[in-house]
């Protein structure tokens, strides 16, 4: 699909990138084209929260950090071969192991036939919440739901406490950066 | 020749419509050769293609709660693309990115404090 | 009508391939923004027709969310790369 080769294009171009801001925004363009296959899955749920913390979050809080950078990524020298060789055999396994799943979406998946069934029958009459995602996520699983938003917290706390420092070196022009850098 | 047929093919007209003025604007942004002018062929795409679209859908639609979701999608990106516009024109300007042409002298409305 | 809605569908992301393009080639951060912001309309528009073809009409909630999101995104990004604070208000538009 015409999405597909929009996220190999993105996802290329904010590796090659050297500016951060130019590869934030493509981050974000990158968030998006995710969301737009998740809604062509029909997966209306994860394709809002991707949308809401990819392309408006996650954008923002790396802006926010940015703020403290300088603004060019450094230049690595060289190739780093045997790197180069344990993540092209990893590829090469996982693109085999791909090949070995069961087809899409089919009836007698393995995972459509134990718990699946049972959910599907049984969450109306038991919870009366009519969303089946909803109704796994916040009553079936509840306690693992709270230790996610226990996680979120945490999270949340740190990022406040790393960015509530107001950058006081990048007031000035680009130019003044390293002047900046030694009185700070 | 039903009510319904004509309705079916002004929707049909205006989704049409609106994915070619969607495809002009982004040619306008490819081609454009300054940041201001692109600006102005990326509001087409932000503001006119919408309207089309959506209006052409809420026509298919009719009368339900799915055309108040679609009225207020479209009445949120006709708030708020054009104060994006104008947000992203004037930090450009601020910032001292010239637009090109002859006479390019600012006259004082983008940097007073108003 | 699905023709149409398919039609439709191509064109937004022929427009959607374009401002991508610009946004990568752009020589300044702000044609960047610029190409970011159609890319995020279209995006709104695409998720509203593609839930208009395949019949889903409940993924519209993801169109509205994302119109939201789009601005604010857009409006944070304008005022890091102005003012490299995200706390700071009023109007610090000269240099």
């Amino acid at each position: 699909m015409v999405l597909l080769v929009l996220l190999l294009v993105v996802g290329t171009a904010v590796v090659l990138t050297r500016d951060l801001l130019k590869a934030t925004m493509l981050f974000a363009i990158y968030s998006l084209t995710i969301a737009g296959l998740f809604v062509i899955l029909d997966a209306g749920d994860v394709a809002l929260t991707e949308a809401a913390v990819g392309a408006g979050i996650s954008t923002i809080l790396i802006l926010a950090t940015l703020a403290l950078v300088p603004a060019r990524e450094h230049r690595q020298r060289g190739h780093n071969r045997p790197a180069l060789l344990i993540v092209f055999i990893t590829g090469a396994a996982l693109v085999y192991a791909v090949s070995d799943l069961p087809e899409f979406g089919s009836a007698d998946n393995p995972v459509h036939q134990h718990v699946g069934p049972y959910f599907i029958e049984q969450t109306y009459p038991d919870m009366g919440i009519p969303n089946m995602v909803a109704a796994v996520l916040a009553s079936y699983r509840s306690i693992d739901t709270m230790g996610e938003a226990i996680v979120i917290l945490t999270a949340g706390i740190a990022v406040f406490a790393l960015l509530s420092v107001p950058p006081r070196r990048r007031q000035r022009a680009p130019d003044a950066k390293t002047r900046g850098r030694d009185e700070g | 020749m039903s009510v319904e047929f004509i309705i079916q093919l002004i929707a049909a007209l205006m989704l049409g419509i609106g994915g070619i003025f969607a495809i002009i604007g982004g040619i306008g942004l490819m081609r454009f050769p300054d940041v201001f002018t692109r600006l102005h062929a990326g509001s087409i795409t932000d503001t006119l293609a919408p309207l089309l679209i959506i209006g052409g859908l809420v026509l298919l639609v009719g009368f339900d709660l799915l055309t108040f979701k679609l009225l207020a999608i479209l009445f949120f990106l006709l708030f708020t693309t054009p104060v994006a516009s104008h947000a992203t024109a004037r930090a450009a300007l601020a910032a001292g990115v010239q637009p090109l042409g002859e006479d390019t002298r600012d006259t004082g409305a983008s940097t007073s404090k108003s | 009508m699905d023709t149409v809605l398919l039609g439709t569908i191509l064109a937004v992301f022929t427009t959607m391939a374009l401002s991508l393009w610009r946004a990568l080639a752009g020589p300044s951060v702000y044609d960047t923004i610029v190409g970011v912001n159609a890319f995020g309309t279209k995006t709104v528009l695409l998720v509203a027709l593609i839930s208009f073809f395949t019949g889903h009409h409940d993924l519209i909630d993801v169109a509205l969310v994302y119109a939201l999101i789009n601005f604010i995104a857009v409006i944070a990004v304008l005022k890091l790369v102005r003012q490299r604070d995200l706390a700071t208000s009023g109007s610090q538009d000269e240099r």
